[in-house]
């Protein structure tokens, strides 16, 4: 089952780069073939999205029920928005220069991603700053909730108070009918698809990665 | 008044190494509890965790006063605990130390002054300037500021002096009127009305 | 009121009094503060002041030298709050006597007082070197106030968080700048606006929900942060 799944996933993503090159047409307005990019940026981004909210909520589940294997999954779920944060930027940045003619403008949405960058990486540092396992995993589960109490400021309320985005319309926008042609959407929709799976499997593997570390680190209580 | 604590199965590791395994034990109104164990068998480990100062790894902890069972928060603000590592504020003087903490537990304004008076030191000197022997003093009047009925002793005479540790048996003597203890020390003290000794290997 | 309550009250009393009487007699925060914001104030304004630029531009660009001067005259003072009751080992005295939240609420409302006192040093300083002049008081007390609770509240909750971590006073900065961020840019916004006269819009709706927003996050947290 599992080597299907990964098959699956191999192909899925094949699928999205050939048909992000090759069949898809050039979106309206953008400048050359800049509007490629899409299919891998905005999945990205996703998949950080996705991975943020997932490290909060098993952080919340570590603070309830204290079991070890929520805490590994929040680290781990960390470490991978911030590779899929890091992908989205540097994508979002290459579209930014072809675009709007810099790497980097300011805009909402690249000033709410920094953010969550840099807050990530300081859950990270603290993470390795804590000797005592027992207070490590308390400690950082805290600051993961607390992040989850300001995440609205910084991808909601902060970016509405610059109102000059250039960021184009978020591909779901409010009235539900993405603007997009069909054959390019059907390629982004697959690019979503394959993100979220390609998350949840690298998770999998970095969760289970790191209970064979933790059990090295740690010997069971030995047996009387 | 009826206080009564049992413990079982209580571990913890720190790093690769469990420093406690397995270790029971259960004592009741008027009795010591006594723990051995050379440096380092994890004795002040026990003793934090029956605090509730340190987290467990497995092992559970149960204590009730009158009948009625404490839950982690409430037990770890109804004990006394002499340790070692138990410092208060260097900048305040020891009346003004005992009077914040008496103050944190809600107890009558007198209580501090009368407690400096018991243990023979000077309420206007300063924290930071007492030595080993009379911080020792202060510890004890410490942990019996709120008449708690759980008093966890770790190396409970240390650094006193043979009128310092007369004062703290007396002290002990009086809180096993209706109250019990835990007493930790890698040399064997003698003490009345020991009911149970947990040797730790380490 | 219900002796609970009034207990309660007391306890976060006590915790407050505590901590000036400590402060009082060692001097460490308040002197930290005055030289760390006086020092960056002045530099700030000497390379600053000698460009002669026009008004206008001046009330736009400058107020966000003054919120990184108190932004960061606090990371060199407040983590002090939980890392000195850690180090000294009064730690486990507090653990044992005090409840969390009063706790919590205690330290937090000293560093309110803590921070609204280095604003009072700072702010008038900064007006008077920049040569500024505030159009709209009221916003800009208000963002004053509104700003020192989020500061204090979100450092005094990553205080605690850090203390018992190794390399504290660099860890405190980089944990704490992430989570204040919001509310420097609500801050930076607001004053502004105060000093150009323009109207301040939705951020201070903005930074009064961030302070709320921190302040239940923070209540929340403090006793899972605290205690084991």
């Amino acid at each position: 089952m599992r080597k299907i799944l990964q098959l699956a996933l191999l192909v899925l993503g094949w699928l999205v780069i050939l048909g992000g090159f090759l069949w898809a047409p050039l979106g309206k307005g953008f400048l050359g073939h800049s509007s490629r990019i899409l299919f891998f940026h905005v999945p990205m981004a996703w998949a950080s999205f996705i991975a943020f909210i997932a490290a909060g909520v098993w952080s919340v589940r570590y603070l309830i029920g204290r079991d070890e294997e929520h805490d590994r999954s929040a680290a781990v779920a960390v470490e991978l928005g911030l590779l899929f944060g890091v992908l989205a930027t540097v994508t979002g940045a290459m579209w930014a220069r072809t675009m709007w003619g810099a790497f980097w403008n300011w805009d909402p949405r690249q000033v709410s991603i920094a953010f969550a960058l840099l807050f990530y990486a300081a859950y990270l540092a603290l993470r390795s700053s804590i000797p005592d396992e027992e207070a490590r995993r308390r400690l950082t589960a805290s600051y993961a909730v607390l992040g989850l109490a300001i995440a609205p400021f910084l991808f909601f309320i902060a970016p509405r108070m610059v109102p000059t985005s250039l960021h184009p319309e978020p591909v779901i926008n409010a009235q539900g009918k993405p603007a997009m042609e069909s054959r390019m959407l059907m390629v982004l929709i697959g690019g979503f698809v394959w993100a979220t799976a390609l998350f949840f499997w690298l998770h999998d593997l970095g969760r289970r990665c790191a209970r064979v570390v933790a059990r090295r680190e740690a010997p069971p209580l030995p047996v009387e | 008044m009826s206080a009564h604590l049992r413990f079982t199965g209580l571990s913890r590791r720190f790093g690769r190494r469990w420093v406690l395994q397995r270790v029971g034990g259960e004592v009741a109104t008027g009795g010591v509890l006594l723990v051995h164990g050379r440096n380092g068998s994890g004795k002040s480990t026990l003793l934090r965790c029956l605090a509730g100062l340190s987290g467990l790894d497995a092992g559970e902890i149960h204590y009730q006063e009158n009948g009625s069972p404490l839950d982690p928060e409430a037990r770890r603000r109804a004990i006394g605990y002499v340790a070692p590592d138990l410092t208060f504020y260097e900048p305040l003087t020891i009346e003004e130390n005992l009077t914040f903490f008496a103050r944190l537990r809600g107890l009558p304004g007198d209580t501090a002054r009368s407690a400096v008076a018991r243990i023979g030191l000077d309420p206007g000197a300063y924290f930071g300037v007492l030595s080993s022997g009379m911080r020792q003093r202060v510890r004890w009047a410490w942990a019996l500021l709120a008449r708690p009925r759980l008093l966890l002793l770790d190396e409970p005479f240390q650094n006193l002096d043979p009128p310092g540790e007369a004062l703290a048996r007396e002290l002990l003597a009086e809180h096993l009127e209706g109250g019990l203890a835990v007493v930790a020390s890698p040399i064997s003290v003698e003490l009345p009305r020991v009911t149970g000794v947990i040797e730790l290997a380490g | 009121m219900s002796p609970a309550s009034s207990n309660w009250l007391a306890e976060v009393g006590a915790v407050f009094a505590k901590e000036w009487r400590a402060e009082l007699r060692t001097r460490y925060a308040l002197n930290t503060f005055a030289l760390f914001g006086l020092t960056t104030l002045f530099t700030a304004s000497a390379s600053l002041g000698t460009l002669s630029i026009p008004l206008a531009e001046r009330a736009a660009v400058l107020p966000v030298i003054l919120w990184l001067i108190l932004l960061f005259a606090l990371t060199a003072g407040l983590p002090r709050t939980f890392v000195h009751e850690e180090e000294t080992h009064t730690a486990t005295a507090l653990r044992l006597a005090a409840s969390p939240v009063a706790l919590f609420v205690g330290k937090q409302a000293y560093n309110l007082v803590l921070t609204l006192a280095l604003e009072a040093l700072v702010a008038p300083l900064f007006l008077v070197l920049f040569d500024l002049e505030v159009q709209n008081v009221g916003v800009f007390l208000a963002t004053l106030v509104a700003g020192a609770f989020g500061l204090a509240t979100g450092s005094t909750l990553v205080a605690a968080m850090i203390a018992a971590a190794q390399g504290k006073s660099t860890l405190f900065a980089v944990l704490a700048l992430p989570v204040l961020l919001p509310l420097l840019l609500f801050t930076v916004q607001l004053s502004r606006s105060a000093l150009t006269g323009e109207a301040p819009g939705q951020a201070l709706p903005a930074l009064l929900l961030y302070d709320a927003s921190v302040a239940v996050a923070a209540l929340l947290l403090f006793p899972v942060v605290w205690n084991p």
